[in-house]
């Protein structure tokens, strides 16, 4: 079998070797690089994804722990409020009750007073004509002598005026 | 087993004629049909590594396949400083690869096309005409022409000599390198030969006709000193090649 110099050039196979070259270029760009970047690069976009999903996240979080604690302070706020309020309206519904209960013992006390001289007047007036009676009777019991109707009735009302003074 | 010594040539197995003059006659010879076999290993093997590509819970063929593209990247991104040379990455694997499985080729008993000038000008030259067209893309065709002129014009055939020196050079010392190591095995499967030819000839009667006939001593030695002159000559030699492809253009995007 024929064979070539040990060191030569030649030139188709000088030729072929640039094509087999670009050849090779190609095929490990299509075969090799291309998938395997292309999977790179999705694992990249991958873990940048989950960190960005990750970050905002955790900006939510943040966001919705404040508007929390902003609520959670509104609400004590809101609570001591409602406690104040409720501690005045008590406070003017037990003034009022005492007011109340105060004017209505009073006017009780009033009433009663008004009706006891009422009943000490009455009394007073019952004892008048009782004891009037009974001194008409006691005199003329006691005088045994005929006086006119008029004088009997001017004696009296001098006795009562004297007891009634 | 012959007396003189014989370096294994590159065969030639058939010539087409074409009739064009300077080119001559097409020959496939061992070092085309060789080629062709390490496109196709280098191709099969990138399609294997890269089937069931995931993007969670690699294989570790996927981690291996991932592993080489890092390499590819950070080889040719380091050595150039950023990533303005990311196109040159696929050339620069295709270029190592090759390179190297045409070395280590050899380990199987096929003749390595790098053990044939024309493959080595042919990268050679590619190369170098990257070279060229990145020098003349960063500064212009004139500031390119004016390149050769400095420090002083004198010095023109000189930098023109160096300038060209580039490509035959790097074709040089990788076709060297691998041939070296061609003969140098050749040498050594040779010498063993003779050497158990002398010794098993020694032994009297026809068993020592025999086995004088069988290269014995062959076996062993050749392995351990195609340690140094197919694997680590071969990477050595494509790493170096690959690392002046890029450091060459790197040097000339500088203005």
């Amino acid at each position: 079998m024929q064979t070539q110099e040990l060191v030569t050039l030649v030139p188709w196979t000088f030729i072929i070797q640039i094509l087999n070259l670009f050849i090779q270029v190609y095929l490990i760009k299509k075969f090799l690089f291309k998938p395997i970047n292309e999977i790179l690069e999705k694992r990249k976009n991958l873990a940048d994804k989950e960190i960005r999903e990750a970050r905002e996240a955790k900006d939510a979080a943040d966001s919705l722990k404040v508007q929390y604690e902003d609520s959670l302070t509104n609400a004590h706020a809101e609570a001591a409020q409602i406690v104040s309020d409720a501690q005045k309206e008590a406070q003017s519904k037990a003034d009022t009750l005492v007011h109340e209960a105060e004017a209505e013992a009073q006017s009780i006390k009033a009433r009663a007073a008004a009706d006891i001289e009422q009943e000490k007047k009455k009394a007073i007036n019952e004892a008048k004509d009782e004891i009037g009676s009974l001194a008409m009777e006691i005199a003329g019991k006691v005088v045994e002598k005929e006086i006119s109707e008029s004088d009997h009735k001017k004696l009296i009302e001098d006795f009562i005026s004297k007891v009634g003074a | 087993m012959s007396q003189s010594f014989e370096v294994d040539y590159a065969k030639i197995y058939c010539s087409i004629k074409t009739g064009i003059p300077i080119l001559g006659d097409l020959k496939i010879t061992e070092t085309l049909i060789v080629s062709w076999i390490v496109m196709i290993i280098i191709t099969g093997l990138c399609i294997f590594l890269t089937r069931n590509l995931k993007v969670e819970n690699i294989s570790k063929r996927q981690a291996f396949a991932e592993m080489l593209v890092e390499t590819g990247n950070n080889f040719v991104r380091n050595n150039t400083g950023g990533t303005k040379f990311d196109k040159l990455i696929p050339f620069v694997s295709a270029l190592f690869a090759t390179s190297v499985v045409s070395n280590l080729i050899s380990l199987v008993g096929l003749r390595s096309p790098t053990a044939d000038l024309s493959t080595e000008a042919a990268w050679a030259v590619v190369v170098f005409t990257m070279i060229t067209a990145t020098k003349i893309k960063t500064n212009g065709f004139g500031g390119y022409l004016k390149g050769f002129t400095t420090p002083i014009a004198v010095m023109t055939p000189f930098n023109i000599l160096s300038e060209l020196a580039t490509p035959v050079s790097m074709a040089c010392r990788h076709f060297g390198n691998i041939l070296s190591g061609v003969v140098i095995d050749g040498l050594i499967y040779w010498a063993l030969g003779l050497a158990s030819a002398a010794l098993f000839g020694l032994i009297p009667g026809a068993v020592g006709q025999f086995l004088s006939k069988i290269p014995i001593l062959g076996i062993g030695l050749p392995a351990v000193t195609g340690v140094y002159f197919d694997w680590f000559s071969g990477c050595m030699q494509a790493f170096i090649f690959c690392m002046l492809t890029v450091m060459y253009i790197a040097n000339a995007a500088e203005e």
